[in-house]
């Protein structure tokens, strides 16, 4: 040895490693030991609180999400969600001149009144949904994955069951994604106080409609995602979903109002048995300053019942620090009202109607979003997110009946809606 | 240096991806287990900026940075940021503990010294003469001001690099829990082993013709390679390899052609490979001596 021969050799390894420490700093040097397991499991937890205006809908949801590496390119996830709805909802039935009484859909003899003017709301509205999910994916060759997966809900009244498969394929040396999915659901509701006969008078006792209704739905995406250059990449989809069977809401009616707008009685909504839907997605990503991250999206809708859709979404991730990130987002949202729905119907026409509801979710509206995430990297390396929504509904009158419009114009027929959204996210590594 | 500064995506020949740049006279290289192309992108650019940070930071090629203040001060004191001071900290470590072999002032010796593969071995006056310029025993290093005699330079080629490789991995690490590799021209720092387990496998590129490309299986830390590659003189059958011995002025004789280590970092790996190759005959000694994970080939 012809250094340092006061010194041994592993006393100089050791001051060597403590120097090259100091250098790159205690903390930076290497992961921490407990890192010598390798990295197996994924957590991503969350909690949504969403809360609507004027005593409407609140939902509480706690959501896990776990995926183990089973290495090899193999991958098995699985995902809870338990939702917590309470609140009002509207029943479909228009404001009037005098108060309003309904009966509660179990048909037991309780009833709730709203108010002169007020646009009615059912108050029972109290729901618990427990979602599940289970997905493998693997390699089935070296540039195609190969992915199955179940689902599973259960509501009081809603049971729902689900199965997919999806495929993607890189070509052209992983600067193209072709994607394909296959899905299938059946959903059963067994209605509080049994489904009502559609478009017959609301009545306060078990209805007679049947216990049990169903529908099935079948969905199938195809999809391309293209790197442009090293700062950008451009995604299309196209989804096509066909459903078929019960589509009709149990809870939901219509006024049926005379020339003055004074409700004559009520009946219960009645939808097509069937529903397809055509989706359009586009989104362009491209990253900015070397840091950040812009994100422009478009998605046109359109379906068999005669809604319209557009939405446009625009998201921009600053990452203003190594391990922080905002990122605002906002979106604008515009639908056409369903060829069968009306505001109420008119005496009489409750029988020459083949389908009519009053469910604001089918009307005509524009709505924005705005927000506003932060995420942080931990030291750890565990990634933790708070996320602020504010979401405004405009809602359209469109569909009145002609003989009752002037004395329903007096009412707020489609009461704007605003809602806000919180929530929080945890992901660590196991 | 002139090298443009943007990033490319390539695809391996296993059918992965990987983020490429050019920096410190390098192909730069960032893999990432289990990241799409647009992730990979991204993190690139992150390791790019930092590589290239700490080369504008550095280099003996960029006038107005701090090692050409320093070079230029004509024995005027000049006062370093805190990193540089901590690096300076570094080099005075490793001078200690090399006994005076590792010394960041060497470089004006490639005034007389130029490895060309020609035989223009310098006479030994020439030699002499430019010695009093060279020895960090000749410099006034107090955190964070540094003086030194006026003509006298400093370098930090030998283990920037290195350094540099380190860096870009805290940066992504912070950003990614993803496992990840940064290689740059065959120096490289991993921080996790691949998904699986499985180990980063890199081919070092000794750059001689016959021997073969050692391939590496590195599961995290660091991995540097020195060697003599084709910057040598050679003259009336003598070998006169670049490893040059900063107390004589002269190169180090029969020291290995390749001597690649791994280590907890890409910078101590640096920093043994460079010790090792100081020690001429003695390397490979030294590092069994040290319990070096390294390969030596002579």
């Amino acid at each position: 040895m012809q250094l340092n021969d006061a010194q041994s050799p592993n006393a100089l390894r050791l001051r060597l490693a403590a120097a090259t420490l100091g250098l790159l700093g205690v903390t930076t040097a290497r992961p921490a030991a407990a890192d010598d397991e390798p990295r197996k499991w994924t957590f991503d937890n969350g909690l949504l609180f969403y809360k609507e205006s004027g005593g409407r809908v609140q939902v509480i949801e706690p959501v896990v999400n776990a995926a183990v590496d089973l290495g090899n390119d193999r991958t098995l996830s699985a995902g809870l969600v338990l939702d917590s709805l309470t609140g009002a909802t509207p029943n479909g039935a228009a404001p009037a001149a005098t108060p309003q009484t309904f009966s509660s859909p179990s048909g037991r003899g309780k009833t709730y009144t709203t108010a002169p003017g007020a646009t009615p709301l059912d108050n029972t509205f109290h729901d618990t949904r427990f979602a599940a999910d289970l997905g493998y994916r693997f390699a089935l060759t070296p540039t195609g994955k190969l992915g199955f997966g179940l689902h599973g809900s259960k509501e009081y009244d809603f049971t729902s069951v689900g199965a997919n498969t999806q495929y993607a394929l890189d070509l052209n040396q992983k600067n193209s994604t072709l994607n394909a999915g296959l899905s299938f659901e059946y959903d059963q509701v067994d209605p509080v106080g049994h489904a009502p006969i559609p478009l017959t008078m609301m009545v306060n006792a078990i209805k007679t409609g049947g216990a049990s209704k169903s529908k099935n739905v079948k969905d199938g995406l195809i999809g391309i995602t293209q790197i442009i250059d090293p700062q950008s990449l451009l995604q299309f989809n196209y989804s096509l979903s066909l459903s078929n069977g019960y589509e009709t809401d149990p809870y939901k009616i219509l006024s049926v109002v005379d020339s003055n707008a004074q409700p004559q009685y009520y009946v219960y909504e009645k939808r097509p048995d069937s529903r397809t839907r055509h989706a359009f997605y586009a989104e362009y990503k491209r990253f900015v300053f070397n840091r950040d991250v812009a994100d422009l999206s478009y998605r046109y809708f359109i379906d068999s019942w005669g809604v319209r859709a557009h939405t446009v979404d625009l998201s921009y991730r600053w990452n203003f620090s190594n391990n922080k990130y905002l990122e605002p987002t906002g979106r604008f949202y515009t639908q056409t009202a369903a060829d069968f729905y009306h505001v109420a119907l008119f005496t009489g026409e409750d029988s020459s109607v083949h389908d009519a509801s009053a469910d604001p979710r089918l009307g005509a509206f524009n709505a924005v979003t705005g927000g506003l995430k932060y995420g942080q990297v931990l030291g750890n390396g565990n990634e933790l997110s708070l996320r602020v929504e504010y979401y405004k509904q405009f809602s359209k009158v469109t569909d009145v009946p002609v003989q009752a419009a002037t004395a329903l114009s007096q009412f707020n027929l489609a009461p704007d809606l605003s809602a806000i959204n919180l929530s929080v996210g945890y992901r660590f590594n196991w | 240096m002139t090298e443009p500064r943007r990033i490319e995506l390539a695809t391996l020949a296993d059918g992965g991806l990987a983020g490429r740049f050019g920096a410190m006279a390098s192909p730069c290289e960032v893999l990432v287990d289990g990241a799409d192309a647009v992730e990979l992108a991204a993190l690139t650019e992150r390791a790019a900026a930092e590589v290239w940070r700490v080369e504008s930071l550095w280099s003996r090629y960029q006038s107005g940075n701090i090692v050409d203040r320093i070079n230029r001060a004509q024995g005027q004191p000049i006062e370093v940021d805190p990193e540089t001071a901590r690096f300076l900290d570094y080099a005075q470590e490793l001078y200690t503990l090399s006994d005076g072999l590792f010394d960041v002032t060497s470089g004006v010796l490639r005034r007389v010294w130029q490895f060309d593969g020609s035989d223009r071995v310098p006479t030994a006056q020439a030699v002499a003469d430019v010695l009093p310029l060279v020895g960090w025993h000749r410099v006034d290093w107090r955190s964070p001001r540094l003086q030194m005699p006026a003509g006298m330079q400093i370098d930090f080629g030998g283990i920037g690099k290195e350094y540099a490789v380190d860096r870009a991995l805290t940066v992504l690490t912070a950003h990614c829990a993803r496992p990840l590799l940064v290689n740059c021209g065959g120096d490289l720092a991993a921080s996790a082993p691949r998904s699986d387990d499985r180990a980063w496998l890199v081919g070092i590129d000794a750059a001689i013709p016959e021997v073969a490309t050692p391939l590496i299986r590195l599961r995290r830390g660091g991995v540097a390679t020195s060697g003599d590659a084709h910057r040598f003189l050679l003259k009336d059958g003598r070998r006169f390899p670049h490893i040059l011995n900063p107390k004589t002025g002269w190169p180090v004789m029969d020291a290995p052609r390749v001597v690649t280590v791994a280590a907890d970092s890409c910078t101590e790996a640096g920093a043994l490979s460079t010790l090792a190759m100081l020690q001429g005959a003695q390397a490979q000694a030294f590092l069994d001596g040290l319990g070096a994970d390294a390969q030596v080939i002579w």
